[in-house]
């Protein structure tokens, strides 16, 4: 990828658990470890650094979770505008649903899209369905929503082709926190229901 | 910086210049917060980062100071005694209370411009910079009408530097095999070196290209990956766009090429209508 980045394909473990284990390597010249679907992109200052720290990558040992992460616990009000249609569409009732989806614990495989934007793996296969159609011009922050096999949270309003299963009050990016965003690669992740 | 000023005011005692008109895509720039992609936060950044280091230098900062980027259409008036420096007259300037710097659109055959004020300007940084993200909207909101621009510094100083030759933009631009370059027919790859192409639009974002058919062989979704600046992505309209400072930190097109860092704020200098030719590197 250019002269100073690297995409590595299917890393051992997962992209998101070889990411952490390079980041934990500390290696001199890196700029950005970025795990994805499938690869990990490795940006470095420039070329040289890149030829250094590529000669390393049989050093990584992939790690499962993030330092000082445990489970973030997101609460949820199931009241989604989609939520009907995907109980409708996979043969559930809005119950199942919301059952389905509060029983199993998520991971961060990678985040993009928007900053504190995490794609969720996990989700039960029952509730794996292809994006709407026809995409919103804006879907509100803290909507949760599904789309294929993932799960998320919108972290602020944007236009948005997931299904809209409910909402959130927490923040999930804040540049005036640390960490700024509260779901980052390998983060794992439970959705528990608000009445 | 001087004795009672804190770092980021840009109180009444600091302020130096104000915002007569804000012109086109006017925003803080300065070399951007790389190192967040992982958490979905692009480095941003000055588009052409040697242009604005080089109005720094004209100053007397360093590179790394907060200036102001702009297409052009912007007005600032001193309201103190300050010097500063654009991209478009490349010389310092000393203004005098009332002076005014004036900054029009496609100064020098360049898209985008430059302003910096000795000492830098006192802007509040977001995640360590105060680079505009225009995609993420993060960092300071772009300059408007009437805005005072504080500096961190206020000495009227005349800097080493008092002259300095740009020369003309190269339409040029060498690029390396990206990634996903056998996606795409060695007829595409041929096609891509050896065709004019003409910029369709082009913004902080990136610069969308025309200039002949990019044949897939690769069917089938790419799964999002990591991107870097200068890309060169293809979606399915077949129109490249290249990724430049406010790129999405992922995405799920095929890139074919990337651009060479050195010839990135080159490509990114050209305005819309205007045509480049890609060489390959190395």
């Amino acid at each position: 990828m250019g002269i100073a980045a690297v995409i590595v394909e299917h890393p051992p473990v997962s992209p998101a658990a070889w990411a952490l284990g390079l980041r934990e390597l500390d290696l001199p010249g890196v700029v950005d470890v970025v795990p994805a679907a499938v690869t990990v992109l490795v940006t470095c200052t420039d070329a040289d650094a890149l030829a250094g720290v590529v000669a390393r990558f049989d050093e990584v040992v992939p790690r499962s979770t993030p330092d000082g992460t445990g489970t973030v616990t997101i609460d949820v009000v199931y009241d989604g505008d989609d939520l009907d249609a995907v109980a409708a569409a996979t043969g559930l009732t809005p119950e199942e649903v919301i059952e389905m989806h509060t029983a199993v614990h998520y991971r961060v495989a990678f985040c993009g899209f928007a900053p504190g934007f995490g794609y969720l793996t996990g989700l039960p296969e029952p509730l794996q369905l292809p994006r709407r159609s026809s995409p919103r011009t804006r879907v509100p922050a803290g909507s949760v929503a599904i789309a294929a096999e993932y799960a998320a949270v919108y972290p602020r309003p944007s236009p948005g082709g997931w299904h809209l299963l409910g909402h959130t009050d927490q923040v999930l990016f804040d540049p005036d926190r640390e960490p700024p965003a509260l779901l980052q690669p390998g983060t794992t992740v439970r959705f528990r229901r608000m009445t | 910086m001087s004795a009672g000023v804190r770092v980021g005011d840009a109180d009444a005692r600091t302020t130096v210049l104000e915002v007569v008109r804000s012109g086109i895509a006017t925003t803080f720039q300065d070399r951007g917060r790389a190192g967040l992609a992982q958490i979905g936060v692009g480095a941003a950044g000055a588009i052409d980062l040697g242009l604005s280091a080089l109005v720094n230098r004209l100053v007397g900062n360093e590179p790394a100071a907060a200036v102001i980027e702009t297409c052009g259409g912007l007005e600032l008036v001193a309201t103190a005694p300050v010097v500063v420096a654009s991209s478009a007259h490349l010389a310092p300037m000393h203004l005098q209370v009332g002076e005014r710097v004036v900054i029009r659109a496609g100064a020098r055959g360049r898209l985008w411009h430059y302003v910096a004020v000795r000492g830098g300007f006192a802007v509040e940084p977001v995640l360590g910079s105060v680079s505009r993200d225009t995609l993420a909207g993060l960092g300071p909101e772009p300059l408007t009408e009437g805005q005072p621009l504080g500096a961190r510094a206020t000495s009227t100083e005349f800097a080493i530097v008092d002259h300095t030759p740009l020369p003309e933009l190269d339409s040029v631009v060498r690029i390396l095999p990206g990634p996903r370059r056998h996606w795409f027919s060695d007829a595409s790859w041929d096609g891509f070196l050896s065709n004019p192409w003409t910029v369709i639009t082009t913004s902080r974002v990136g610069a969308r290209l025309a200039g002949g058919p990019v044949e897939r062989v690769v069917d089938g979704e790419l799964p999002s990956e990591g991107l870097v600046r200068g890309a060169i992505q293809v979606p399915p309209g077949g129109e490249p766009v290249v990724m430049l400072a406010d790129h999405p930190t992922t995405g799920g097109y095929p890139v074919i090429a990337v651009v060479h860092p050195d010839d990135l704020a080159t490509l990114a200098q050209h305005s819309a209508g205007s045509r480049v030719r890609f060489r390959r590197y190395g």
